[in-house]
């Protein structure tokens, strides 16, 4: 089963990171990027992905003469998708296992675990 | 460069999505394959995943010994992904150009649902991150 472990945090958590020394930065990437290493071994790894800024993030909507309205303009509480593990894994004990380890990895950061909608699910 | 384009709602708006009848559903699923095979046509589409309901979400946290601690309440508030495209685009107007057409996505009453769509930059490296 394919679980997404989703990593957000809000615009101030984000400046709030970057204001660390970079020595605890690498540190922190370090631990990441042992934990994806070893779900590669163990053949979990299906992606990874981090996100940029905030500061970045747009919001699109569709106009009737199909023009994209764009808007940046987020509350403070907004949580911004920072990054996701995609894995695949027996059932959801493991999926939450690998969070444990992600957020012990990151300050004790929430670790939001969701499942694939699957086939059918989406095409009832 | 790559870009996610993320649709998200809160569980209120899953709520209603549960109450489409079955041809709003079918038009919006209709919809999306072909979106996402216009995207796989013109060269530009990395990946798409759909994520199941709000209801099967668990938040986790490391327990004093690293055990996961699971938790599924949250606010009101909380806006779930509901599913992501990642494409890769020459400029971000082609990427706002292509998530107002997700925007337009067909919902109850084959009315366009217009629902807003997230667009990050996707990172290539932790380089980016100017490390």
């Amino acid at each position: 089963m394919k679980y997404i472990l989703l990593m957000s945090g809000t615009a101030a958590g984000v400046e709030g990171y970057h204001a660390r020394s970079t020595h605890d930065i690498e540190a922190h990437m370090a631990v990441l990027h042992r934990i994806n290493k070893e779900l590669s071994e163990s053949g979990e790894f299906v992606a990874t992905q981090g996100l940029a800024e905030p500061r970045e993030a747009k919001v699109v909507r569709g106009e009737k003469n199909g023009v994209p309205v764009t808007d940046g303009i987020f509350p403070e509480s907004k949580e911004f998708l920072l990054g996701y593990w995609i894995v695949d894994v027996p059932n959801a004990e493991r999926a939450y296992a690998i969070a444990g380890r992600i957020s012990a990895a990151s300050s004790n950061m929430p670790i939001e675990v969701r499942q694939f909608a699957s086939y059918e699910a989406t095409s009832r | 460069m790559k870009y996610i384009l993320m649709m998200t709602g809160k569980k209120s708006d899953f709520d209603g999505y549960a109450k489409w009848s079955k041809e709003d559903l079918q038009a919006n699923v209709a919809f999306m394959r072909a979106f996402s095979k216009e995207l796989k046509d013109s060269g530009v589409f990395v990946s798409t995943e759909g994520l199941g309901w709000p209801s099967q979400a668990k938040l986790v946290r490391a327990g004093k010994d690293g055990e996961p601690v699971t938790d599924g309440v949250f606010p009101e508030s909380k806006e779930f992904l509901a599913g992501y495209w990642i494409i890769d685009v020459e400029s971000p107007e082609q990427a706002y150009k292509i998530a107002a057409r997700a925007s337009q996505a067909p919902g109850a009453g084959a009315k366009s649902a217009n629902m807003p769509i997230e667009v990050r930059p996707v990172l290539s490296s932790h380089a980016d991150l100017g490390l």
